[in-house]
């Protein structure tokens, strides 16, 4: 399975959880990776796994929220690997207040990672994409932007606004073959989850909820990634493919 | 790009030629043996000799899938000679723009009586085997149309968004036996069913309103099948994936 050889793929929010899995398992199928992450031993350290599974990685630590920093570290990532085919725009924080808790500063920090970053990413690696006629885009988004919460709205409304960059994205680019989709994850067992308060009751809770009555490893969810990042998706663009156990079936 | 199904068993409702030929021969190219369900005998026993010449293994059951007596002896025959079923892939249907007033009563229920009765009774004979294998995996075709509507063919249109009631419901009532089930909404595919309704001009002129600017070819929306049905999807179930171009972009 060398779907991606010769390709260059860049994920953000590469040091951790999803974001590394999506990385490894990309890299395992042939594509030299861009690891971005705003933690350097984090990237350093998904980097390292890439390269010790005999493939090749190029380490881009930035904030993702941060306009020129992130369009400087992808271009240089193209200097150094070549054109990005596939960028996976899955930098992001949880935090999840209410909306009194919520402070304008809490807000902003959640949309520019999630939506700033991933708008500005995607307009760097895009003149790339067109020149070549091809392209890949993923939108990591959430089960929560599909469906909402009863806390954490800033990160719901974020998530949604991934949504709309997708739908949006599939028209515009469709002209030059680039294909743009979203990836809304259910529960998976990631560190930023494990690490939450009451994670055992809240476990329980979730795992009762889901029909398939389990949570997801962080790699099932690069199946889906890779799948969508690959040539067997050359018709699909516009869509949302929910990896949530039953959790969540929505619209149509 | 998927794994391996060496081991498995599929049933296809309506291999013998089109969409249906695709699935069975991308699932026996992975490792799968085939069950062929076609009303046409010539058209199964097709894509049998395409399967079997290349090493793979099938077999023809011919049958009317309206026909609820059929379906118990279909899934007989497949675990009578391959000792399992893993897999089924309810893509029998049939195809007619008609207007309203030109669909009489006959009409309107052999379109039920194929999309609807065929899924819904050919998944009830197959699911003891499901349930033995205990990782089962259904596919139900419906259609961009079942979506987004169209201005003729509603009861094409009634058959397949009944369908997506189906996969949904389905997916919860059969979760505890770990068995997915989802829904594939194709857009335009060029299939000589289509071929014969509007032509290749008029093929020409859909694709142009397409944001990808073409349609699929067959073997691209069973790309999409082989997914659905590999253990990489595992955690997606009651979900439907909409390989279209871009054309219809809904829900959440």
């Amino acid at each position: 399975m060398q779907d991606f050889a010769g390709r260059v793929a860049a994920i953000t929010g590469a040091g951790a959880g999803m974001g590394r899995a999506h990385a490894l398992l990309l890299a395992e199928r042939g594509a030299a990776i861009v690891v971005q992450d705003i933690v350097a031993d984090a990237a350093q350290a998904t980097a390292e796994q890439v390269r010790a599974a005999g493939g090749t990685a190029h380490v881009a630590v930035c904030d993702v929220a941060d306009r020129a920093a992130i369009m400087h570290a992808l271009q240089a990532a193209e200097r150094a690997l070549g054109s990005i085919d596939v960028l996976v725009n899955n930098a992001g924080i949880g935090g999840e207040p209410t909306l009194e808790e919520t402070t304008e500063a809490d807000f902003d920090r959640t949309f520019a990672v999630h939506v700033k970053g991933s708008f500005f990413a995607t307009q760097a690696v895009v003149p790339g994409m067109k020149q070549r006629r091809r392209g890949k885009i993923v939108n990591i988004s959430s089960i929560w932007g599909m469906v909402g919460h009863h806390y954490a709205s800033p990160y719901c409304g974020a998530k949604a606004a991934l949504l709309g960059l997708t739908k949006a994205w599939a028209r515009e680019l469709a002209p030059w073959n680039i294909h743009v989709n979203a990836v809304a994850p259910g529960g998976v067992l990631t560190e930023m989850v494990l690490g939450q308060p009451d994670i055992e009751k809240r476990m329980a809770g979730k795992v009762a909820r889901v029909p398939l009555g389990r949570y997801a490893e962080s790699r099932e969810i690069s199946y889906a990634v890779a799948f969508l990042a690959s040539s067997a998706a050359d018709f699909i663009t516009g869509q949302v493919l929910s990896p949530n156990g039953g959790e969540v079936i929505v619209g149509i | 790009m998927t794994s391996s199904l060496a081991g498995r068993v599929a049933i296809i409702t309506g291999a013998g030629s089109g969409m249906g030929r695709a699935h069975a021969v991308k699932l026996a190219s992975l490792g799968a043996r085939v069950v062929v369900q076609d009303i046409d005998k010539d058209g199964a026993a097709e894509t049998v000799r395409r399967i079997t010449e290349d090493g793979g293994q099938a077999l023809a059951v011919v049958s009317d899938i309206a026909d609820c007596a059929t379906h118990a002896p279909m899934a007989a025959s497949a675990a009578s000679a391959f000792g399992r079923i893993d897999i089924l892939v309810n893509n029998a249907g049939i195809g007619l723009d008609r207007p309203l007033e030109a669909i009489d009563e006959a009409a309107l229920d052999r379109m039920l009586g194929v999309h609807v009765k065929g899924t819904f009774f050919a998944t009830q004979a197959v699911l003891p085997y499901l349930k033995r294998v205990g990782a089962g995996r259904i596919v139900n075709v419906s259609s961009r149309w079942a979506m987004a509507g169209h201005h003729l063919a509603s009861d094409y249109i009634a058959a397949k968004g009944a369908i997506l009631g189906l996969t949904k419901a389905w997916a919860k009532e059969l979760a505890p036996h770990a068995i997915t089930v989802n829904a594939l909404a194709p857009g335009g595919v060029w299939s000589a069913m289509v071929l014969q309704t509007i032509g290749e001009a008029g093929v020409r002129e859909e694709a142009s309103q397409v944001p990808l600017q073409r349609w699929a070819q067959p073997e691209e929306l069973a790309e999409t099948v082989a997914f659905l049905v590999s253990d990489e999807a595992s955690f997606i179930t009651g979900q439907v994936i909409a390989p279209n171009g871009g054309k219809t972009v809904v829900g959440f």
